[in-house]
């Protein structure tokens, strides 16, 4: 073995890499945006969840303590705390209310809510929440709770006592709180695999067309077909309708195997109809197919396509509303979400699978997204001539 | 139709470089036209202008009566590039009907004609990346020849073949000319161009000189094109800088 070999070697492979002056500025910036973009995510402030809060508590008159109303203490300790941005509701609107979006959770406190109370010793909060994300059902559920013990804690700081009332020992144990959770959409047998599955197809039917669109247009111009193929009378759009078509079918049976392999065999909970699915998912994979096309025109070879993964793809995942939502990332970010095809089939996917929306509700998700297919194909067009001439 | 092709004051300059500097050119039907010159010297170029690869700076293509850039002239033209530019998971007989079918134009009986002439039709159902060199570029001038085309435009055909497949490419194009085709080949090889009807001397992006091979020899005064090329270079070098 000779050392000098080895050291020939490594100064060739050195040489080559900072010749490649995108892959040294990706080896650095590269890890740095993901990680900042990661840690924006990560650190940002819980938001002010918007709770809506129905208040029919007629409350009771004790003897000595006088009147207690029990659901407008905990609606003043909700008020307090910055954790929620109460609204009061009436309770016709509660479902209006949570499908619109403007509360994420909405607490009817009825007429005999402290009655009720004096009779059980125990609170039930009957709670309503939206129900298609998951993360924020379990924090609007412990939000609740903690705020609930909190006021009922003060009760008992005060020695209030019902005469009459079961007498307990043990004093926190004595006033237990109970939240009901009545679901909007999805429900209690949702598990977080069933919230999560919806942006897990999405991300997979985008990335890997994505890589396949990429390399074989890539491959087409740098073993010379191109500049062939231009030399018959095929044009540039046409060439890239070809490549969308030839590979949207793969991308079809793979869409197709993702739904199969999610609902029948990962048994999926999902609501809406499972063409519809298709449908969203198709489109989001001919965006793929022409992501990759225009890529390709920015890469040499195979090696700075796999590049596209940290600057595309990876961005498209953390902003695209995947894992975080937009409206709780900061103010700066959220334009960039909007950008991300991912975003929109984020939206169309959860809409029809957690919430069992139809066509008629998410069409304008899935005209962006066609939109969006329609400026690639042109733009992956536009590219080809620039990069052959 | 008297010219197949026509070059007028051709220009294409890359930044400060000129490519193509000033190039007049006609072609006859049924012509073999040589290009000659050293790598570098805008054979390529002059090339991919004439098929509409590139934008000229400056100047006018006509291919076949009509204007260039024009995408429907294409389906009468076969272009071969310097690499043979073929799809390695494709078979021989795949990637010839592909680029017929791209000119939209399929004749079967042709693409037997055309394996047959290029010496593959037993070879026609293998893939292309199990092929040896020598038959990939003969797979590559059989894919240009695909659609029957009136005007042939190789680049380069026979770089890095062996003296014996490049004898048989002079008679497939001697073949392809006297059944009314015309042929534009580039080279960078002096002896092949003995077999070209006319040819060009390029150098610098300026066509030197042009005229039958013997033409060219007389008129320099020399006895070979080697020793014509070179007078004439130094001929344009003195010219240039009087």
């Amino acid at each position: 073995m000779s050392s000098r070999r080895v050291l020939t070697l490594a100064q060739r492979v050195m040489r080559q890499v900072l010749r490649d002056r995108r892959t040294v500025g990706l080896l650095i910036i590269g890890p740095m945006l993901v990680l900042s973009l990661g840690a924006v995510l990560f650190r940002s402030e819980p938001a002010v969840i918007p709770l809506g809060v129905v208040n029919e508590d007629q409350g009771l008159t004790v003897p000595i303590v006088g009147s207690i109303e029990l659901g407008q203490r905990i609606v003043d300790e909700l008020t307090a705390g910055d954790a929620f941005n109460v609204v009061f509701l009436d309770h016709h609107d509660v479902d209006a209310r949570l499908r619109d979006g403007t509360v994420q959770g909405v607490i009817v406190f009825p007429e005999d809510f402290s009655s009720k109370f004096q009779e059980n010793r125990q609170v039930v909060i009957d709670l309503h929440i939206e129900g298609s994300n998951p993360t924020r059902s379990m924090t609007i559920i412990a939000r609740v709770t903690e705020t609930s013990m909190k006021s009922l804690a003060e009760l008992v700081g005060t020695s209030f006592a019902i005469p009459g009332s079961p007498q307990t020992s043990e004093g926190e144990a004595a006033l237990p709180v109970v939240v009901q959770t009545t679901y909007l959409y999805a429900g209690e047998e949702f598990d977080t695999m069933d919230f999560v599955a919806p942006v897990y197809i999405a991300i997979l039917a985008l990335f890997f067309v994505f890589l396949l669109a990429c390399v074989s247009f890539l491959r087409e111009r740098s073993l010379g077909t191109m500049e062939r193929l231009l030399a018959t009378p095929a044009t540039r759009i046409e060439i890239v309708l070809g490549y969308m078509l030839g590979l949207g079918l793969f991308a079809l049976i793979q869409v197709a195997v993702i739904l199969f392999y999610t609902v029948w065999v990962l048994e999926i909970h999902y609501l809406g109809s499972l063409g519809l699915l298709f449908l969203v998912i198709a489109l989001l994979a001919v965006v793929g197919v022409n992501l990759g096309i225009l890529a390709s025109a920015f890469a040499r070879n195979e090696f700075q396509v796999v590049q596209f993964i940290p600057l595309l793809i990876i961005p498209q995942i953390l902003l695209g509303g995947t894992f975080w939502a937009v409206s709780e990332m900061p103010k700066y970010l959220q334009p960039f979400a909007y950008l991300m095809p991912i975003y929109y089939a984020n939206q169309a996917l959860r809409d029809v699978m957690l919430k069992g929306w139809g066509l008629v509700e998410i069409w304008p998700n899935m005209v962006i997204l066609a939109g969006i297919a329609g400026v690639l194909i042109v733009a992956g067009a536009l590219m080809m001539r620039r990069e052959v001439a | 139709m008297d010219t197949v092709v026509e070059i007028r004051e051709l220009h294409k300059h890359f930044g400060v470089i000129r490519a193509v500097d000033g190039i007049n050119l006609s072609v006859k039907p049924g012509e073999i036209y040589g290009l000659l010159g050293p790598n570098g010297s805008g054979k390529t170029t002059l090339i991919r202008l004439l098929i509409g690869l590139l934008e000229p700076t400056s100047g006018s293509v006509t291919l076949l009566a009509q204007a260039m850039p024009d995408k429907a002239v294409l389906a009468q033209t076969g272009y071969m590039t310097q690499a043979s530019a073929l799809y390695e998971d494709l078979t021989v007989r795949e990637n010839i009907t592909f680029f017929a079918e791209m000119c939209g134009r399929i004749d079967r009986a042709w693409i037997d004609e055309v394996l047959e002439l290029v010496e593959l039709k037993d070879r026609s159902r293998s893939l292309v990346r199990t092929l040896s060199g020598g038959l990939k570029q003969r797979t590559s001038l059989a894919c240009s020849l695909a659609h029957k085309p009136r005007l042939l435009l190789l680049d380069e055909p026979t770089v890095g073949i062996d003296p014996q497949l490049r004898a048989t490419f002079w008679s497939y194009f001697r073949q392809l000319a006297s059944s009314g085709v015309t042929l534009i080949v580039s080279s960078h090889v002096m002896d092949e161009a003995e077999r070209c009807d006319r040819l060009g001397f390029m150098r610098l992006g300026k066509l030197l000189a042009e005229g039958s091979a013997s033409e060219l020899r007389d008129q320099a005064n020399a006895r070979t094109l080697e020793e014509a090329f070179l007078r004439f270079a130094v001929g344009n070098m003195e010219g240039g800088e009087g």
